[in-house]
């Protein structure tokens, strides 16, 4: 069995803290280089009768195809003479896999409503090729899905088993729970799912959602089916159950493969017809409203092009992100992009963006930067928090810190710190006093912030980082620095 | 006669928390009740809706297919 982590590769060699209820197959990471961004090769140890499952399925034309698309991620079996390889047998698997690195770990809790949409179609677009060649998927989870750029990737290759005739599809209550319920909550009420899904780390289980469904919105499409009905279903067991202490054996009910193949071809249809409006909010309108002129626009983009050009950036985040602007100009040199912002609708106009480039390599996240996403789950590591998931080599920090300094209240030198902990590279736009965006935010307001200036600025950011380049905008109202970390 | 006495009060106390067990029963048993029981009932009856649909379907279109050929085939 599992024995402690610690092998001969015991520093670089780490088990992977959200792999472990499964206990056919476990995931395992080696970092090949310890630098911010630096490659990681991803092994999946397995039982004997998993590796012999895997051969069977890796043969299948239908599962090569999904691989071949990039639907699921590149998976090989691993030769018992790798090195790496070698430590994860000794842990007391049968068998390694090899896993394409996914660049960045994300989690449901981040997407966009269309981006959980669109895992959805594809976790149902897999039960359906696999239930017509024979096989079907035991799980149906999000934190399955990674993504790579804007397209979804399936991960949980062990997830795939055999159909076997009469089987019932196990995954329904969790597909409802984890993607069917937030989307219908988005689409048909307006509530936000994110801080839900962050909540409800499995999911909003039918019981909790019908409260939700009150009155004549029970009539909306899928709710009556998928929530109301499962609500009432469990509530009757539920009480049926709770005072008879030995739990009445399930009745065997045998389920043919229509049955199944309908109800995920249903699902589809009814998840693609849900829709959101993007309604104009401050920010989704960005690259229409931004307060600046169209030389001073050049001047900060063509700063923007030097720095991120010039980086030997693997991975940059943009944070603040808005629309997009300036991560599509630096998208083009680094492997990776990853653009944040905490406002859903502007993120979600870039999703639906660069969605249609099949190569592109930006992944559009929803996070409020005043409350990142915490470790999670079991023993608080199951799912990590943003920064400690893989660092960047560069950071655009544009028109981004009047925010966190007057409308979150969060001091400038708390906010450089956290910056600098990351060791990375900044693009770092600060707006000063004069501009009109910091006068409207200081309008009205009684604090008025009397030590957010550049002098300050300066001074403060010369404790963490090194001014390797700075140039004025707007007539002196801006200022954008290129920082290297002390 | 002070040991007698001793026992004599701890015998119900033992029954009080007796009491307070049962009385937090209830809700632990909720933890016992499996959701994988709902999820075959409601599985099975809008699977079996779904049969129908997609049977229907499936044929419908074969049927299509036969009357008014492949649009490819008639190309």
């Amino acid at each position: 069995m599992i024995r402690n982590e610690k092998t001969d590769v015991a520093s670089r060699l780490k088990a992977n803290e959200g792999s472990f209820r499964d206990p056919t197959n476990r995931v395992y990471e080696i970092k090949l280089d310890t630098t911010n961004s630096g490659k990681s090769r991803i092994f999946r140890g397995l039982n004997e009768k998993e590796l012999a499952k895997y051969t069977e399925l890796s043969n299948e034309p239908f599962f090569q195809k999904l691989v071949n698309t990039g639907r699921v991620v590149k998976t090989e079996v691993v030769d018992a003479t790798d090195e790496d390889a070698k430590s994860i047998l000794l842990d007391g698997w049968y068998g390694v896999l090899e896993h394409e690195a996914i660049p960045f770990v994300t989690y449901p809790y981040e997407w966009t409503f269309s981006m959980l949409k669109d895992a959805a179609l594809l976790q149902l677009h897999l039960i359906e090729k696999s239930l017509e060649n024979g096989w079907t998927l035991k799980d149906a989870s999000p934190y399955n899905v990674q993504w790579v750029g804007s397209q979804p990737v399936f991960i949980d290759v062990p997830s795939f088993e055999p159909w076997i005739e009469g089987m019932p599809w196990v995954g329904y209550r969790q597909f409802c729970s984890m993607f069917l319920t937030p989307l219908m909550l988005r689409a048909h009420l307006g509530i936000d799912h994110i801080p839900l899904l962050r909540s409800y780390i499995d999911g909003i289980p039918p019981v909790e959602a019908s409260k939700y469904f009150t009155g004549l919105n029970r009539l909306k499409k899928g709710v009556l089916s998928h929530i109301i009905f499962p609500a009432k279903v469990e509530n009757s067991i539920t009480k049926r159950e709770r005072d008879n202490a030995p739990v009445q054996q399930r009745k065997v009910r045998k389920f043919s493969k229509s049955m199944v193949i309908g109800l995920v071809q249903s699902l589809d249809r009814l998840i693609r017809k849900l829709t959101i409006k993007i309604e104009h909010t401050d920010w989704s309108q960005y690259d229409k409203t931004h307060s600046y002129q169209e030389p001073d626009f050049e001047a900060k983009m063509a700063f923007v092009l030097k720095h991120s050009s010039s980086s030997q950036s693997g991975h940059i985040w943009d944070i603040g992100c808005n629309t997009g602007t300036f991560s599509k100009i630096s998208s083009e040199f680094c492997n990776q992009l990853i653009s944040i912002d905490g406002d859903h609708n502007a993120v979600e106009k870039l999703y639906l963006s660069e969605k249609k480039n099949k190569n592109n390599n930006i992944l559009p996240l929803v996070m409020n930067l005043s409350n990142l996403s915490p470790n999670q789950g079991w023993a608080g590591s199951e799912r990590q928090a943003f920064d400690r998931r893989n660092k960047p080599n560069l950071i655009l920090c544009l028109a981004l810190i009047h925010h966190i300094r007057i409308s979150s209240n969060i001091p400038n030198r708390m906010f450089l710190k956290w910056l600098h902990s990351l060791n990375s590279n900044v693009i770092l736009e600060f707006v000063n006093r004069e501009d009109e965006m910091v006068i409207k935010l200081l309008t009205n307001k009684k604090e008025q912030y009397e030590d957010y200036n550049l002098n300050e600025f300066i001074y403060e950011v010369g404790q963490f980082f090194e001014i390797k380049d700075r140039e004025s905008l707007k007539g002196g109202k801006r200022e954008i620095f290129f920082l290297t970390p002390k | 006669m002070n040991n007698r006495d001793k026992e004599q009060h701890r015998i119900p106390l033992i029954f009080k928390l007796y009491l307070i067990l049962i009385l937090f029963t209830p809700s632990m048993a909720y933890a016992y009740v499996d959701p994988g029981t709902g999820s075959v009932i409601v599985t099975s009856v809008l699977g079996f809706i779904a049969a129908i649909g997609y049977t229907f379907r499936k044929y419908f279109y074969k049927l299509k297919r036969k009357i008014f050929g492949n649009k490819t085939e008639d190309d």
